[in-house]
């Protein structure tokens, strides 16, 4: 039933996690990427099925999102308990750890971000996402660190931007790790960061496309269609933009509608709210999808498979 | 296959007769061409000709309208497989669903929510557009009195779900004149229910699993002279609908299959897939959509969504250029520039109100831009900033020569106070951040 395809292009693979037999602790490797079609459409063959759920937590919740604060209680303060429930309970694919306690304006204990780090590869088996440093100035430190913690683990390390690549970069190459490269909605300066990391020799393989998601509501549309764009013009052959995308929506659970909801409504407009910039972004393309509701997990998981049931696929990385 | 302007004057018959109403036969090509003109209106064609040209000039998918008056609704007409190539046209329809075993009091309470239930977001007010009655109980004149419970409360566009033909023609007799959406024709009963169409003039669903099968049945119905069609594909999946709905959108926009120049039907009431099958059908091309009324929450997330996916990319949102009053501001409250995007006012207004601080807003006609958009193009700058002041008498209102600018635009700050001769103070690029900042700084430096 496939038209024929004009496309000349693949998504690059990028490989997440890594088992005893590659090196490291996880239970489970990732093959993301791969795919020579639109996304879902019966040519695609690949290599994960449907797009990977990630669960986002941090070490610091103090501006974290009151809707998840309250779900979670205590969990918000232990991050390892917290990656562990998000293995456990909420079912999600990847843990993604933001180092929410760099954004305050002393830091002084780089070594207990590092103990963070261990803490959670020790609390789960699956792969990680490691969100470092909220301030440029301490940027090297925590990401070596954040690297050398996770040496060996093939860690998602984030986030690259245009104007602060290269201690990220550094440390993903020193400890063997891919980096999310973040640019705002835009296919042009997405590619362009693209070119920087590799000029610096950041492998394609090595490269994940965070285009940035806007909230529902709140210029989505801007990001669903980047990533479309994004999926297009790597199809056509354009190798630079031809790497996996990761979405998050980070203001999804903070917007007025989900802030403003009596008090009875207030999960389900969160849920609704995350699940409609999830879900529409593995429409658009996206590998992975992090949410932070762990009611989210679940639901966005279930959609997913149900648009990837009878694709062509290996099940086993990536789910089924 | 579409063709352009030159190829239609080419076989045009060049007289520049006028009787067509266009001033040349030139322009009347061109008004073909651009799905503008209808080549009927032409005498001097021959009708091989006429066929030729309406086939090539006709929208690739058909305009369809459900329903009558106000809150009747088009779909169809869409030109593009992606909304970044131009533009989604017309969102499609969502039906909150109805069954004629329920009781008239639980079928009036879904019908008042059609009726009733309203979200104002961003200028525009959010509402379902009609219900669906499905004939669950088989029986025709249940059918029939359920469409009338229905009828009795409100005049919205309707789908009626039936495969037996006597009970369609029990639920038309109630509401047949109201162009309501027959769903749906099959292999099984194409005769009646066309005949029930044509009787109507209402547009009809057929429903067939595949695009094959499909394919055939509309080009059935259209030959029994049914011309408003609606293709249900009648998937299993989701992944099933985006297959078969992309291959139609495809084939319809290529013209390389004209019965599939209809919009798309999609059922979205699977228990526990509602959200996800609403969702895929707003970004991949349903037309119409009927699902079970789910809570408030998830309908305002999913119209939202379809508010999102059919703003034209080219023009956002915009709000009318002036003066806004946040709260009840007096004279001496601060004045806050920004642009007519209707995305960041109403993130202001949102953080503003929340605050409870009044103030004034002076809205500057960047073409929907935002901040960043409109100072990095030049379309927000110091001439059109002082124009506006002078425009809307600004300071008539605010009794006050003092402009908040946002932290975007801070680098025009020097240039706003030359041509304006007011005081500037740079706000915040962060909306979230504009309560705080009009606390600390606005009290400082406060004109009164």
């Amino acid at each position: 039933m496939a038209e024929p395809s004009e496309w000349t292009g693949t998504i690059g693979r990028v490989v997440l996690g890594a088992t005893r037999g590659e090196g490291g602790t996880r239970s489970v490797q990732y093959c993301i990427g791969g795919s020579r079609d639109l996304p879902f459409l019966p040519d695609e063959v690949p290599c994960g099925k449907r797009p990977l759920i990630a669960f986002e937590i941090c070490d610091d919740p103090a501006l974290w999102p009151p809707v998840v604060r309250e779900q979670v209680g205590d969990l918000a303060g232990d991050p390892a308990a917290w990656a562990r429930e998000a293995e456990k309970a909420y079912g999600a694919d990847l843990v993604r750890l933001h180092l929410t306690s760099t954004h305050r304006r002393q830091v002084a204990d780089l070594e207990g971000v590092k103990r963070t780090v261990e803490s959670v590869l020790a609390a789960t088996t699956l792969p990680l996402i490691i969100e470092g440093s909220g301030d440029p100035a301490i940027d090297s430190d925590v990401f070596q660190r954040c690297g050398e913690a996770g040496a060996g683990e093939r860690l998602l390390l984030g986030t690259a931007e245009a104007d602060r690549y290269r201690s990220i970069a550094a440390a993903a190459l020193a400890y063997g790790h891919a980096v999310i490269a973040q640019s705002p909605i835009d296919i042009n300066l997405a590619k362009q960061l693209n070119i920087l990391l590799r000029e610096i020799g950041v492998p394609a393989d090595r490269i994940v496309i965070d285009p940035y998601t806007g909230a529902l509501g709140y210029g989505f549309e801007y990001s669903y269609s980047v990533m479309e764009r994004i999926r297009f013009a790597a199809l056509k052959g354009d190798a630079d933009l031809a790497m996996p995308v990761l979405s998050a929506a980070p203001d999804s659970l903070t917007v007025r509608e989900v802030r403003d909801a009596a008090p009875a409504e207030r999960q389900e407009r969160a849920l609704s709210w995350e699940f409609h910039a999830a879900f529409p972004a593995a429409v658009a393309g996206a590998d992975i999808v992090c949410v932070r509701h762990p009611l989210s997990v679940k639901r966005v998981r279930d959609a997913c498979s149900a648009l990837s049931a009878g694709l062509k696929g290996t099940p086993a990385q990536g789910g089924g | 296959m579409a063709l352009k302007a030159l190829d239609i004057y080419k076989i045009l018959p060049k007289k520049n007769c006028k009787e067509c109403g266009f001033p040349t036969c030139l322009t009347f090509a061109m008004k073909l061409a651009s799905g503008k003109a209808d080549a009927g209106t032409c005498p001097y064609l021959d009708e091989a000709t006429r066929q030729l040209l309406k086939g090539a000039t006709q929208p690739p998918i058909r305009r369809v309208k459900i329903g009558v008056g106000e809150r009747s609704f088009a779909v169809g007409e869409e030109i593009v497989l992606f909304r970044h190539d131009k533009s989604f046209v017309h969102p499609p329809g969502i039906l909150f669903q109805v069954s004629d075993r329920e009781t008239a009091e639980e079928i009036r309470g879904v019908a008042s929510r059609v009726k009733d239930e309203v979200f104002p977001r961003i200028g525009e007010l959010l509402r379902v557009n009609g219900i669906a009655i499905r004939n669950d109980s088989g029986s025709a004149e249940a059918f029939g009195k359920a469409v009338r419970v229905v009828e009795e409360t409100a005049e919205f566009p309707e789908v009626l779900i039936a495969g037996s033909p006597t009970s369609m023609e029990a639920a038309l007799a109630e509401c047949g004149n109201y162009r309501p959406l027959i769903h749906a024709a099959t292999a099984e009963n194409l005769g009646a229910m066309c005949t029930l169409a044509k009787r109507y003039g209402a547009p009809l669903a057929v429903r067939a699993r595949g695009i094959d099968a499909l394919r055939d049945l509309a080009g059935k119905c259209a030959a029994a002279g049914v011309p408003d069609l609606v293709l249900d594909p009648a998937p299993e999946t989701l992944g099933e609908f985006l297959q078969t709905s992309t291959l139609i959108r495809r084939r319809a926009l290529a013209r390389s299959a004209p019965e599939l120049g209809y919009p798309v039907y999609l059922d979205a009431t699977v228990p526990g897939r509602e959200q996800a099958t609403l969702s895929l059908g707003i970004l991949k091309y349903a037309g119409v959509m009927v699902t079970t009324p789910g809570s408030p929450a998830s309908l305002l997330a999913t119209l939202t969504l379809r508010q999102n996916i059919y703003t034209d990319p080219q023009k956002p949102i915009q709000m009318t250029p002036g003066i806004y009053r946040v709260g009840n501001p007096a004279r001496g409250d601060p004045l806050l520039l920004t642009v007519n995007f209707s995305l960041t006012y109403f993130t202001l207004l949102g953080y503003l109100e929340a605050s409870r601080i009044s103030c004034f807003l002076l809205l500057v006609d960047t073409e929907g831009f935002s901040v960043l958009t409109a100072v990095a193009s030049g379309k927000l700058n110091e001439t059109m900033i002082r124009d506006s002041l002078q425009r809307f008498s600004v300071e008539a209102e605010t009794g006050h020569r003092t402009l908040v600018l946002p932290g975007y635009a801070a680098p025009l700050s020097g240039r706003v106070e030359e041509a304006t001769g007011w005081k500037v103070l740079v706000g915040p690029r962060d909306a979230a951040e504009v309560p705080e900042f009009l606390e600390q700084s606005w009290k400082k430096t406060s004109p009164g």
